[in-house]
């Protein structure tokens, strides 16, 4: 009786043993397919299940998150509802609703023909699928953004997403009916850069969702400027194709005793506004 | 507070701990992750393991955690995996916490809950850290923390009404050893 009783008190912790155990076995698994593996596979399928009913229970339930939402941001929410209403006396032939619907027209119209790829031939010539962004992150811990076109309209893990003034970020989960971009803003996220003439290289390193980019390998004593457009450098092995533009200068330091500079940037795209988006149907050559 | 009797666990415990899975996940996605302030939202997925911990005791509470947590893993751009080592450990951490009580209320289960929620996601942040994402833990988890521990306050108490439909808590062991037949 008395083995009996240990061994009950014993159970838990070989439980708790096991499923840590389990835990850290599918972590590295997850490390070691990096998306591609049966885990990749798992989290594709989920996705499929899951969308549609996503999709019909937001539909039923969306009033009440916005209610929800409404009341966290309530302040804010005053604030931009007193500078609506100044808005409304200066036009008021104008109703709120055409408001939105123009502003929804010229994002579609920025996308349709993105004013900086003109300037890129590479860009220009490349196929686009215009996307939707139907949630942000998930997760807390995470810089991401859901979109509503996938694997169904050929968008792939690796293509990169642009907005109407820029790189927004790439796509690192796809199934069928939607994907996963991972923003510039995202810690994980790294772009090689070009900036300046001559031309100068750098690798732009996301801090978290709200902080500013950081530019890291910037030699002592390289002219730059506040307020100097980044571009995606294309070097060889890129994750993006040349010429994009994806931040401007925030601040740049210099000290004697370091070997690069301190420079921060700032997204080129609100991040924080964003509806519509394309979908670069080019994938890194690497 | 009344709770389910004390038993094993069978296949409908099992397919109603499905379904609350099932709930809580389309709850946290369709409605609780458009709930954002500083970037952050409500956690409703680490509180059940906290609640089943609560409920059933370390060893159901583990087990629920760990797929509580993988489930929620499926449909997370993070590390696959991260959650469900959280969620095991809470819902053992809580299980063992709790189970010396000698009488259950649901403020102690609040409590719990939103405790289990903040030492959850400063797990979840060391441990992103330790796998090389340390702005898991410089910059996204203060903001997580503001907006998750007082919504876990709300949501403790129909996550636990959910587990206690869920599982049934475990038998008590014999506390007095039986002579045998014969004697």
């Amino acid at each position: 009786m008395a083995r009996t009783r240990r061994s009950r008190r014993r159970r838990p912790r070989l439980t708790i043993g096991l499923l840590v155990l389990a835990s850290i076995t599918v972590i590295t698994l997850d490390f070691r397919g990096s998306g591609h593996g049966a885990i990749g596979w798992a989290k594709r399928a989920a996705h499929d299940a899951f969308t549609p009913v996503q999709d019909a229970v937001d539909a039923v339930v969306h009033p009440i998150g916005s209610f929800l939402a409404g009341a966290v941001h309530a302040g804010s929410l005053e604030q931009q509802n007193a500078k609506l209403r100044a808005e409304l006396n200066r036009l008021q032939h104008q109703s709120l609703t055409d408001k939105n619907a123009a502003q929804t027209l010229h994002a579609l119209q920025a996308l349709e023909d993105l004013p900086w790829a003109s300037a890129v031939p590479q860009v220009a010539a490349i196929p686009k699928v215009a996307a939707e962004v139907v949630a942000l992150n998930p997760s807390d811990f995470a810089a991401t953004i859901q979109l509503n076109v996938g694997r169904d309209r050929g968008v792939d893990v690796g293509m990169p997403v642009v907005g109407g003034a820029g790189l927004v970020g790439q796509v690192v989960d796809a199934w069928s009916t939607g994907c996963t971009v991972r923003l510039i803003t995202d810690a994980r996220s790294s772009v090689g850069i070009r900036f300046g003439s001559p031309p100068g290289y750098a690798l732009l390193q996301g801090s978290g969702v709200g902080r500013a980019l950081t530019v890291q390998y910037v030699q002592p004593e390289t002219p730059m400027r506040k307020g100097e457009v980044l571009v995606t450098s294309g070097l060889q092995g890129a994750l993006f194709p040349p010429g994009i533009p994806v931040a401007t200068v925030r601040t740049y330091a210099s000290s004697p005793s370091s070997t690069q500079e301190t420079v921060t940037a700032a997204p080129v795209v609100d991040l924080g506004a964003l509806q519509y988006v394309d979908v670069l149907q080019w994938e890194p050559s690497a | 507070m009344k709770t389910r009797p004390p038993g094993p666990v069978t296949f409908p415990d099992v397919v109603r701990f499905s379904v609350v899975l099932a709930v809580s996940l389309t709850a946290q996605h369709a409605l609780l992750d458009s709930v954002r302030a500083s970037g952050a939202h409500p956690e409703a997925m680490l509180l059940l393991p906290a609640a089943a911990g609560y409920v059933a005791g370390p060893e159901r509470g583990a087990v629920a955690g760990f797929f509580t947590g993988l489930v929620a893993d499926l449909l997370l751009p993070t590390t696959f995996g991260l959650t469900a080592l959280v969620g095991c450990l809470i819902g053992f951490v809580v299980g063992v916490a709790t189970s010396g009580l000698v009488r259950t209320s649901w403020s102690i289960a609040v409590l719990s809950g939103t405790a289990a929620t903040v030492i959850g996601l400063c797990a979840y942040a060391i441990l992103g850290a330790v796998l090389g994402q340390p702005s898991m833990l410089t910059s996204d988890l203060a903001p997580a923390l503001v907006v998750a521990t007082p919504s876990a306050v709300v949501l403790a108490v129909p996550a636990l009404a959910l587990v206690r439909w869920a599982i049934p808590p475990p038998a008590p062991a014999a506390s007095v050893p039986s002579a045998g037949p014969g004697w």
